[in-house]
């Protein structure tokens, strides 16, 4: 089945099985293997992405069913500036350990400080609800969210996804 | 290997001459939250499915007169933040907020939540308590309404043919007069499966102090969700003190006995039923933390 | 805190953190090689029986389908997956690649291999096996009783370990207390999946990617039962995605590296979450009796315990912990009299083998909620009666016969009991309405390393740049909290240069010097101290070289801050960058220095925590609400991190204590395929986590510092359990303290109380 997919800003056509989730084409025809597959049910959010400003487990959605939306994973949070904030904050803050929760944590927390840039920490802990950690406790990461919805605003909101010349953003 | 096909109809018209094509192996994907877990899960591909996703026509929520008007593709994310949904179906609301985590919300979709027909669905649960009618359409292009409870047959069941997708569920607007909750019991404060869910709706009488027209839909105890009578009937014309809350939390775990006799659950779903009908009692406002009677 | 430490003792972040949030990070389930095929495994789905046939025709008429394995055209040859050293003792071999004799629902029957991971888990489902299905014994009390049904030659009953030291104190107004505590069946819950990459080589050596926690262990287990010689076998730690223990054994190593040899192809078996969940391996379900008399004051004078695990289907390293259980309780406390057997029971139910404590939380967890009874029985404040009988510092443990070294537990608890506030927080009453508060206190010890048991030494190579910078060669194994991060900080403080200058990677076992890799909490301890001796020498080094390109005695000379300066001279010195430089040229053309450092002492680590619940009457739920964990830890290495190791412990424990178990149906089958039913503390149930730090390195660790990462674990179910028990007036004692079993016994309590 062809499929046409907007992801990281850049246009891609592809050949993929009807039936292949969105993590798959990710990982396996992509390479964007910053998309981690933890469970395969929706439970611990490390293949969580941000489809049209909103975090989805790209292990529950079909990439046919991504036609025309916009795909951001962690690999086009960073640009040429450097890292997205939320990335800083997350090493600053030791929120990162083994890290394979951090590429779904990431994109949770992004989609969070789009809809909402200063989130209680209520707010944080419910909206990393679907993401889990088993090394950290979430202290850390639950600060370093916070962290980065208090930095100023250069970082945010980001260019849209499908902004400057093709380049991933 | 089986090849399933995929189709995405973009309106209503490619969506029935999609559906004419369906067989019993076929599957109406709509957030895929349940459906994409289960293929993977199963190891087993249908042999068609349709993709509901752009149908974007199936994206709102109306008030029309008296009745509100849910599109069937309407996520929980958008239930959860409607105006119209808080003001008018404050339990869908509330149940909507309950369902899964944010990256669920955000793709599962009310529609399929009733085709999907978990005994836990906690949206069903509240639709059920709304009394909601479920609108279909199928190959033929004909458009029907059943009540949602005929459309639930069973845990996983439903009464849905494989060329019949749900297009729109309504119930009459809840008017200012009347105080609704969704309540529900996990095996932790979030993104949890219910042990146990309440939608309760009730008329609310601030001269009298009383309460009437009681609706109480209950959630993960049986096949279904449902509406129990004997459970609405128990609080009609009540006061709104601690003693009705005391009659409604023997009243639930009463109708827990009732509904799952013998199960290995039983035990703790009718004690946990009088801490869920507490928890509802006190979210409609109608007794200050109220406790249970040892409290 | 030492003072005049530059780097040690303050925060850093992961040493790959920055890979990790760019996603750019290759773990063991990212590796991708040319050609590779992928595996699916078909598993068991009855409990104990013989597999009596298997067509596998139909898979492999599939196309894509490359091999299916069985135990039909593989080895029969048993190994022990969780054996470390060839020689090792209690490691009972008892495994094979493919299994005829299935004993658990998961044991591995047969294997596809196929050119996509879609095609592997197609065929898979076209297998056809037919089994015999045998009695199963899903507990120890059955496979005790059933003498008839040995899941394995020698019978059900596989080992017995007894501690006896001392003489009994017990007088005759003791007070005497029985409890029994029993803890779940767990899984580690690993974010990363199990996962194994293997390529083969035309010269018939391979190549293997591991997400272990120690390389030559898996290299003489999958050498020795393929025939390799061990120097074709190069074994490289990948990235993984979190262990806990559940991935120091060599679980899918043997058989991805049999699949790999059999088709010369690199092969790439990758687990899903319900694989991972019932087909690796659990921490055993325990259950521990203890009995204790003491004085009317408080004072221990007699403790028997008996415990038996349950290691599930193969026996793994259940031998080694049940020895272990029996050694830590006279760490924690003085006991004039101290008995204790154990004993590890096969039964048809998923492998147990290491997790995080390796025991400790098990026999800490029943040890500490019988204190609770203890003192209740003699109405005392738990902290006081604990008070009464800790260890102090450089006692004997008998048991060990090692001295506990700088032993602060003592002040762990002092300490910990005033910033908790406990007397007045245990004080208040619980309530007795729909929610009621109580808190609770834990104490638990562990150890350092594997002194006493093993030549535990670690050896390493460190050299310097040309351009001043360094390089550490050694067998890392990070399974993800910063162990690379350590050794770097602790050369750097040795050398007085900055962390960003030293290089550390993982270990390979063609590239880096042996280690036995990460267990036995001897990483920071042993580990580390090697990488800070192997610093030191190369400091010698460098003023040696500095010492023949200034012309001054080495005497004179001194190391400060990346630079050689001759004393009393501030004018005169040389920059490590051109000693590095210069003495190629003139002195060495290697600035390196090799240590191998042995260790001498095993001293324990200790925590204290604390804990504040909310129990809801109603619904049985409890949610933590408060927490402190204080750590005996000598001397903090990455600051941020040993707090992190803390939080992130207590988040298990508190799984430990209300969340977490896997037990199993009539059918034998797991009641939980993956996160959906076994849940794991998210963010919104989480507590804030205090952490006290007690920092006093008076023992041989770097710097001072012991072991964090699975001490930080051990108290914490029994201080939730503890304080569940102090809020409702129970003493629930059976864990998890699920809604039931609270219900149940608060119902209990209150028919009892009339």
């Amino acid at each position: 089945m062809r499929l046409s997919l907007i992801v990281n800003g850049m246009e891609h056509e592809l050949d993929v099985r009807p039936t292949a989730r969105l993590i798959d084409v990710l990982r396996l025809d992509l390479g964007l293997t910053g998309v981690k597959e933890g469970c395969s049910e929706g439970e611990c959010g490390a293949c969580t992405v941000i489809v049209d400003d909103k975090a989805v487990n790209s292990c529950l959605v079909l990439a046919g069913q991504m036609r025309g939306k916009k795909v951001l994973t962690v690999e086009g949070l960073a640009d040429d500036d450097g890292l997205d904030t939320l990335q800083r904050m997350f090493i600053e803050h030791g929120a990162v350990q083994c890290g394979f929760c951090t590429p779904g944590m990431l994109m949770s927390a992004k989609a969070l400080l789009l809809a909402d840039p200063h989130p209680s920490e209520e707010a944080i802990r419910l909206a990393l609800a679907g993401n889990l950690c088993r090394c950290t406790g979430y202290a850390t990461i639950v600060a370093a969210v916070r962290a980065a919805s208090e930095q100023p605003a250069e970082a945010a909101p980001p260019p849209p996804a499908t902004g400057r010349d093709g380049k991933a953003v | 290997m089986p090849r399933a096909e995929l189709l995405t109809p973009s309106g209503l018209g490619e969506l029935t001459a999609a559906l004419q094509r369906t067989t019993s192996s076929s599957r109406l994907l709509a957030g895929g939250t349940d459906l994409v877990r289960s293929m993977r899960h199963d190891h087993w591909e249908p042999d068609l499915l349709i993709d509901l996703s752009g149908l974007r026509e199936l994206v709102y929520v109306r008030l029309e007169g008296d009745r509100l008007r849910v599109g069937a593709l309407t996520t929980f994310a958008e239930l959860q933040t409607d105006p119209l949904v808080r003001r008018h179906a404050r339990c869908l609301a509330e149940a909507a907020a309950r369902v899964g985590s944010a990256q669920i919300r955000n793709v599962a979709t009310v529609g399929g939540n009733i085709a999907n027909a978990s005994p836990c669905a906690d949206g069903v649960t509240a639709l059920v308590a709304l009394g909601a009618d479920v609108r279909t359409i199928d190959g033929g292009g004909r458009s029907t309404v059943r009540p949602l409870e005929q459309v639930l047959v069973g845990s996983g069941r439903t009464s849905l043919a494989p060329d019949e997708a749900i297009t729109e569920v309504s119930f009459a607007a809840l008017g200012s007069d009347r105080r609704t909750t969704f309540v529900k019991i996990g095996s932790r404060a979030t993104v949890t499966v219910a042990r146990l869910s309440m939608a309760l709706i009730v008329k609310y009488d601030g001269v009298s102090g009383t309460v009437s027209e009681v609706r109480v839909a209950l959630g993960a105890v049986g096949e279904t969700a449902f509406r129990d009578a004997r459970l609405e009937e128990l609080l009609e014309g009540r006061a709104a003190h601690e003693e009705s809350a005391h009659l409604f939390a023997d009243g639930c775990t009463d109708a827990v006995r009732r509904a799952i006799p013998g199960r290995s659950s039983l035990p703790y779903k009718q004690r946990a039923a009088v801490g869920l009908a507490y928890d509802a009692w006190n979210a409609l406002g109608l007794c200050d933390r109220c406790q249970p009677a040892w409290g | 805190m030492t003072k005049d430490l530059l780097y040690v003792g303050l925060t850093y972040p992961v040493h790959d953190a920055w890979q990790k949030v760019t996603g750019e990070l290759v773990y063991g389930s990212d590796i991708q090689l040319p050609g590779m095929l992928y595996a699916k495994l078909l598993l068991s789905p009855i409990p104990h029986g013989m597999v009596t046939s298997i067509d596998s025709s139909a898979a492999e008429a599939l196309p894509g389908v490359v091999k299916v394995f069985s135990h039909l055209n593989s080895p029969a040859d048993v190994y022990c997956r969780a054996r470390l050293t060839p020689e090792q003792e209690l490691c009972p071999r008892d495994e094979t690649l493919f299994s005829e004799h299935v004993r658990f629902v998961g044991d591995r029957v047969a294997a596809v291999v196929a050119t996509s991971q879609a095609i592997a888990e197609a065929a898979m489902t076209l297998i056809d096996v037919e089994y015999e299905e045998l009695p199963a014994l899903f507990t120890p009390e059955e496979a005790q009783r059933r003498d008839d049904l040995p899941l394995h030659p020698g019978g059900n009953v596989f080992f017995e370990h007894e501690e006896e030291c001392g003489r009994s104190a017990e007088s005759r107004d003791a007070v005497v207390v029985s409890s029994t505590t029993t803890t779940p069946r767990i899984h580690h819950a690993a974010l990363e999946p199990h996962v194994c990459v293997v390529q083969p080589h035309s010269t018939g050596g391979l190549t293997i990617w591991s997400t272990s926690q120690g390389v030559y262990g898996a290299r003489t287990v999958v050498a020795d039962l393929l025939g390799l010689d061990y120097h074709r076998v190069r074994v490289i730690k990948a990235p993984m995605g979190g262990s806990f223990g559940g991935k120091t054994e060599y679980i899918l190593e043997p058989v991805t590296a049999f699949m790999a040899q059999k088709t010369r192809r690199p092969v790439k078996l990758l687990l899903d979450r319900e694989e991972c969940m019932i087909a690796t391996m659990v921490r055993p379900a325990t259950a521990s009796t203890i009995r204790t008399a003491c004085s009317p004051q408080g004072q221990l004078e007699d403790m028997e315990v008996a415990t038996v695990l349950d290691a599930g289907a193969y026996a793994s390293s259940t031998s080694d912990y049940a020895v272990h259980m029996c050694q830590k309780i006279t760490k924690l406390y003085r006991v004039p009299h101290y008995h204790h057997r154990s004993r590890a029971v096969y039964t048809n139910t998923p492998v147990a083998g290491a997790a995080r404590g390796w025991g400790a939380p098990e026999i800490v967890t029943a040890l500490e909620i019988h204190m609770d009874n203890v003192a209740g029985e003699l109405g005392i404040d738990p902290v006081d009666l604990r008070l009464m009988n800790l260890r102090h510092p450089f006692e004997v443990d008998q048991v060990t016969g090692m001295s506990l070294g700088d032993a602060r537990v003592r002040e762990c608890l002092e300490r910990g009991a005033a910033a908790f506030d406990w007397s007045t927080r245990r004080g208040r009453a619980p309530g007795s309405g729909r929610f009621r508060r109580g808190v609770g206190v834990a104490c638990g010890a562990h150890k350092n390393g594997m002194f006493g048991k093993f030549a535990e030494a670690s050896n390493m190579t460190l050299k310097m740049n040309e351009d001043g910078t360094f390089e550490l060669g050694a067998s890392l194994h990070d399974p993800g909290c910063g162990i690379v991060t350590v050794m770097k900080v602790i050369v750097a403080e040795v050398l007085g240069v900055s962390p960003d200058l030293v290089a550390a990677g993982e270990a390979d076992t063609s590239s880096t010097p042996f280690d036995y890799g990460t267990f036995g909490s001897r990483v920071t301890y042993v580990v580390g101290a090697c990488a800070k001796a192997t610093a030191e020498k190369l400091k010698e080094e460098i003023v040696t070289a500095a010492a023949d390109l200034l012309h001054e005695p080495r005497e004179r000379l001194t190391v400060e801050r990346g630079e050689v300066h001759v004393q009393d001279d501030g004018q005169r010195g040389v920059a490590f960058r051109d000693i590095a430089r210069l003495s190629q040229m003139r002195h060495s053309p290697a600035i390196t220095a090799s240590v191998t450092y042995y260790a001498t002492s095993n001293p324990a680590s200790y925590s204290v925590q604390f804990a504040e619940v909310e129990v809801d009457c109603a619904t049985g739920l409890t949610a933590v609400t408060d927490f402190l964990a204080v750590g005996d830890v000598g001397q903090a290495i990455n600051r941020g991190m040993v707090h992190a190791q803390f939080q992130g412990a207590v988040q298990m424990g508190i799984g430990y204590a209300l969340y977490e178990h896997m037990d199993v149906d009539e059918a034998g089958r797991s009641g939980v395929d993956g996160f959906k039913n076994y849940h794991v503390v998210n963010a919104p149930d989480m507590p804030d986590i205090h952490v006290l730090l007690v920092e006093h390195s008076g023992d041989d660790g770097p710097f001072g510092a012991k072991s964090v990462g699975e001490i930080a674990t051990v108290p914490t179910a029994a201080a939730v359990i503890n304080a569940v028990n102090h809020a409702l007036g129970t003493s629930l004692s059976d864990l998890p303290a699920t809604p039931e079993r609270v219900l149940a016994a608060l119902h209990l309590e209150e028919v009892e109380g009339g």
